[in-house]
């Protein structure tokens, strides 16, 4: 039943969203390896007459650090079609005159380079992973709660991700403890947040029904894409559980195993 | 709301009540040794959980505070119990100086998680094996989830906001044991033998002293030093039953106005 949804959408399609770790690649020690296929199936999107955007909530690295990753594992992508957090909030903290205190991983710290900091209005915080120490949480509570209204920016709210050796916190239980501690609700910046959407959408100058996502995590690609008015089809493999094929409020428009045989079904279905 | 009856017991917070860290609140030695001539019972209820009482008495007694150490009633003792009570074998995410009150406990190869303020503690790496556990079904014990308590150089967060992290990540939620949990306050007025419309709370901290104590029926007041900020008074519901600037000033109004 799901399947037909997206399958009787895809000719009037015109373009697609990728998100990328547990889609294109599988996260791992040394940068990580391509998942089998995806980097042919890239390929023949982009031979298509379909738009292609990539969509991450990475913020461990700058677009260009993470970009020349991809490359090295063979995979044909360019800074420009990448969207990811911290540019965005670059754009939203400029916007707003915001001069924010961040809680990044070092690699991302690059982005903010152009943005004012000092004497502090607002916070940021990413995965900093090794930086979420008691000191630096400490100190962007002590911004936060000596703000009249306090501000705080969050690069994604996951819970937790898996790596080598084994599952890790994310971003989101830093994002809720500062939460807590000075009765805030931070502002989300990045998957799903539906701005952050609507950005790609507007940068590939199409509708949201005209559009795909193609993504593992069900409740911020899926649902995400969903809530916007795109297709969401779930790929089984990155984070993906059989559980998720059950979830009691995110009913992806499709499944497919991966994402080559997403692509397999897109190009034959438009006669390509 | 029950009945008041005569006031029997007064519970009295320690840290941002009657001292901030090694400076004592002026007054409050004399304020609480003209309450001790009164007809109440003392006892004092802190969630404190960087300190084993043996440290908590010697730093009173060195701020000359006549108080002994079986009068004081800790979230650590209330922690305690329950994991002896369930039989749990304990990943503890204290501070160092309170692990004597946890001595004896078996805590090889965990199966719960028990979190208190332990900024030492509190890196990637801990949370992340506290995060696996409890995952994996070990219940999350926290002692207390204060947002944050004053220093000598500021605010500092307090094991809340790390609870409500772990709880996120994991979709549970933790069994609170002290302030502002109706049965730490109920515990504590145990062996004094009074009900909670015989007692008052007074202490710095709006919502866990003064709304936990006020849920259960007692009275409460709030103290402007210590961890208090203008304004805090409006966070609880019903409101404080009184808000005085000292600890000095919550004496004078109880023997004067409620005995």
């Amino acid at each position: 039943m799901a399947a037909t949804t997206w399958e009787d959408s895809v000719k009037s399609l015109k373009g697609v969203i990728l998100d990328m770790c547990g889609v294109l690649y599988d996260a791992g020690e040394d940068g990580g390896s391509p998942i089998p296929g995806s980097v042919e199936a890239v390929k023949r999107l982009k031979a298509s007459d379909l738009q292609l955007r990539f969509c991450t909530n990475e913020t461990q690295a700058t677009r260009e650090v993470f970009v020349a990753e991809l490359q090295r594992m063979g995979f044909d992508i360019s800074v420009c079609e990448v969207f990811s957090p911290a540019p965005a909030a670059v754009a939203v903290l400029k916007e707003r005159g915001l001069r924010p205190h961040l809680l990044v991983y070092n690699g991302v710290l690059p982005e903010f380079d152009s943005v004012e900091k000092t004497n502090p209005n607002c916070v940021v915080i990413g995965d900093a992973a090794e930086k979420f120490s008691y000191r630096n949480l400490n100190d962007a509570f002590r911004v936060l709660i000596a703000l009249e209204k306090p501000v705080l920016f969050s690069l994604g709210r996951g819970k937790y991700y898996k790596e080598d050796d084994g599952l890790k916190l994310d971003v989101g239980v830093y994002m809720k403890a500062l939460e807590y501690a000075c009765d805030v609700e931070a502002e989300v910046i990045g998957k799903p947040d539906p701005m952050f959407f609507q950005k790609v959408l507007d940068d590939m100058g199409i509708q949201s029904h005209q559009t795909l996502m193609i993504g593992d995590d069900l409740v911020n690609d899926v649902g995400g894409a969903q809530h916007c008015g795109m297709k969401g089809v779930q790929v089984r493999t990155g984070k993906y559980r059989p559980s998720d094929e059950k979830h009691p409020t995110v009913t992806a428009d499709g499944y497919v195993d991966n994402l080559s045989e997403a692509v397999e079904t897109i190009l034959k279905l438009r006669g390509q | 709301m029950a009945t008041r009856r005569a006031l029997k017991a007064v519970l009295i917070d320690l840290s941002g009540t009657l001292h901030v860290e090694d400076t004592a609140v002026p007054g409050a030695q004399d304020a609480l040794n003209r309450l001790r001539q009164s007809s109440v019972a003392v006892k004092f209820v802190t969630n404190t959980t960087k300190e084993c009482k043996r440290n908590l008495v010697e730093r009173l007694h060195s701020l000359n505070f006549d108080i002994q150490e079986q009068e004081i009633f800790t979230s650590l003792t209330a922690a305690r119990s329950l994991v002896e009570q369930r039989q749990l074998r304990p990943l503890l995410l204290v501070a160092d100086s309170a692990l004597e009150d946890f001595s004896g406990l078996e805590t090889s190869e965990p199966n719960a998680v028990v979190i208190g303020l332990a900024p030492d503690h509190f890196n990637y790496q801990t949370l992340n094996k506290a995060f696996r556990l409890v995952l994996d079904g070990a219940p999350l014990i926290a002692i207390h989830k204060a947002r944050y308590y004053k220093t000598k150089d500021g605010l500092a967060l307090g094991p809340g906001p790390f609870v409500t992290g772990l709880e996120y990540s994991t979709d549970c939620q933790a069994t609170v044991v002290g302030k502002p949990e109706g049965t730490f306050f109920l515990e504590a007025l145990r062996d004094i033998g009074c009900c909670p419309e015989e007692a008052i709370m007074i202490g710095d901290d709006a919502r866990d002293d003064v709304g936990g104590a006020q849920n259960i029926g007692m009275l409460g007041i709030v103290v402007r030093t210590g961890k208090y900020r203008v304004g805090d008074e409006g966070k609880i519901n019903p409101p404080p039953y009184l808000t005085c600037d000292s600890f000095t000033q919550a004496v004078d109004h109880i023997l004067q106005h409620i005995l």
